[in-house]
């Protein structure tokens, strides 16, 4: 069993009167590219500035590499890196001043600042001022600032927010890299699901300042996963009829198509030879399988109902 | 960690950062300003100033510390909002807070930078000062600057009137931390400064005021029986209210929600 890098225990937020986080018991393996998914405004960014002592839990709540956060913060951000919404960089500054300021606080060699700019592949622009940057530069500057320590978990809150598709992808990657080459744990948060399908190991799903799902990223799947079978045929109508004979319910009939649950693969070529033997002609048969996406909406929307 | 390195990691980045700003430029120019001023004063109008007679250097004195003094405010506010703004542009005071130094150092590092600028100006302002009135005797012979004086007065003055200014630095200091608006801070601090001006000319509680202490503190230079010295009551109620302002922001800064 792998030792718990971030825990936290009954966390609840207030702001004012609006209770932002509600019990919540986070509890991040070692090793992991943890995702920590919820739509906008659901306590992400709350959980995250919480779990960096930007604001302030109650003692207990939030235990980092094991070790209680308020009584050890300044050892514990020394092991942490963080990257949190938008770039907070000095426009005046280039890339390589804005790590050499950090650099002066947090007391690493020289060195350090090429080697981080080389991980994030900052080094051709690492002179330019930072106002000339890309958001995308932005982003990885943000980052080699967090490695400076090279530290043992990130924190990296909507890391591939208001990147372009290459942007993302370049985030993406530096991300799987910084995990299974350098050995660090990752803690990120996102609204997009497909973004943290492709990467995570293990997610939490958190809205409305509850967490709703905790666990490996395939325990989201259902076990018994519902098909459905989307058919394009000639005659609409008749193809129905066909289909309602065979004891099967439509989930939608339209002009083109028939759409209709099943429990597996295997009855596809059954129902196509039904159609086929009755003269229809069969354009598509398309199977789609329940995704992440709708799940994660499944999930997030059942507190609206 | 020791504290001392903590401190000094956090002012040494603190340092760095205002490379290539204008505040660095502005430290220097703002402190030349007056000396200039009196400088061309002395070189194009130097036989009328000096028909009177005495000590030129004196005169010097006179042009340079009353005028500084009452410019000197707007120079603080200035430099109080830009030590503060320089994080609040970048959205930097999440990424200095989450560094491994403890919040108290990092806030201490900010105030100190902060003293230590307009300390530093002060003392330039001295400097600036008396190699106007070097020059102005190397260039213009017949104006006597070569009688002697005690020039030490050109740096002793300006320090009297930073300790006097502690005081409203502190409340500048306070406000600029605290509100990302620039003209909030700006507002307040030339209101007081007014105010000052206002209520001295005849209201009793004047002399608490803060933001006269270093006009009340430093006296009238003029008066045969000056001393730079005296009026200490102004610097005591200076370092006093400076003290109880930042240690107030300090706790408020500990405790507070950084956005």
């Amino acid at each position: 069993m792998s030792e718990s890098i971030i825990q936290t225990h009954g966390l609840d937020f207030y702001f004012k009167d609006f209770k932002a986080l509600d019990q919540i018991n986070l509890d991040v393996p070692q090793g992991s590219i943890f995702g920590f998914l919820g739509p906008n405004g659901a306590g992400k960014t709350t959980t995250i500035r919480i779990l960096l002592d930007l604001f302030h839990s109650k003692p207990g709540q939030v235990k980092l590499f094991g070790k209680e956060l308020l009584q050890n913060k300044v050892e514990i951000l020394g092991r942490v890196g963080a990257l949190i919404e938008n770039p907070s960089i000095y426009k005046h500054l280039s890339g390589r001043q804005n790590l050499e300021v950090i650099r002066k606080m947090v007391d690493v060699p020289k060195s350090r600042i090429d080697e981080v700019l080389k991980i994030v592949r900052l080094v051709d622009n690492a002179d330019k001022k930072a106002k000339n940057y890309s958001l995308g530069m932005c982003q990885r500057l943000g980052l080699a600032s967090a490695l400076l320590t090279d530290p043992e978990l990130l924190i990296l809150d909507e890391p591939t927010n208001g990147l372009d598709p290459s942007g993302i992808i370049e985030m993406r990657e530096l991300i799987i890299e910084l995990n299974r080459e350098h050995g660090k744990t990752i803690f990120l948060s996102s609204h997009i699901l497909s973004e943290i399908e492709k990467l995570a190991t293990d997610v939490a799903i958190i809205d409305e300042g509850k967490i709703l799902y905790q666990g490996k990223l395939e325990g989201l799947k259902p076990e018994n996963e519902i098909i459905e079978l989307v058919i394009e045929l000639d005659k609409v109508a008749e193809g129905a009829a066909i289909i309602k004979n065979m004891n099967y319910t439509l989930s939608e009939e339209n002009g083109k198509s028939i759409h209709l649950p099943i429990e597996s693969k295997k009855e596809v070529p059954k129902i196509n030879k039904a159609l086929v033997n009755e003269g229809i002609e069969v354009y598509q048969l398309k199977t789609s399988e329940q995704n992440l996406e709708s799940i994660f909406l499944n999930i997030t929307k059942k507190l609206d109902q | 960690m020791n504290a001392a390195i903590a401190l000094k990691r956090g002012i040494s980045a603190e340092l760095y950062k205002y490379k290539r700003t204008f505040i660095l430029w502005f430290l220097i120019i703002g402190p030349a300003f007056i000396p200039v001023i009196n400088f061309i004063i002395f070189m194009s109008r130097g036989t009328e100033v000096m028909a009177e007679g005495g000590n030129p250097w004196q005169k010097l004195l006179g042009f340079s510390i009353d005028p500084g003094n009452f410019l000197f405010p707007f120079f603080v506010m200035i430099v109080a909002l830009f030590v503060n703004s320089i994080e609040h542009n970048s959205n930097t005071w999440k990424l200095i807070y989450t560094q491994p130094l403890s919040r108290v150092t990092v806030y201490a590092s900010k105030v100190k930078i902060f003293v230590l600028m307009i300390f530093m100006s002060l003392m330039l302002f001295g400097i600036f000062s008396v190699l106007a009135g070097e020059i102005v005797g190397m260039l213009q012979p017949e104006l006597g600057f070569d009688q002697a004086f005690d020039k030490s007065l050109f740096f002793s003055l300006p320090f009297k009137v930073f300790l006097c200014t502690m005081g409203y630095a502190s409340i500048q200091f306070w406000m600029s931390q605290r509100w990302r608006n620039l003209i909030l801070p700006l507002g307040i601090g030339i209101g007081g400064f007014i105010s000052f001006m206002i209520v001295s000319q005849g209201w009793k509680h004047a002399i608490y005021h803060p933001y006269g202490y270093q006009i009340l503190g430093l006296g009238n230079l003029n008066d045969p029986e000056f001393q730079v010295w005296a009026n200490m009551e102004y610097v005591y109620r200076s370092l006093g209210l400076a003290l109880v302002i930042y240690l107030l922001t300090g706790i408020d800064k500990v405790r507070k929600r950084i956005i």
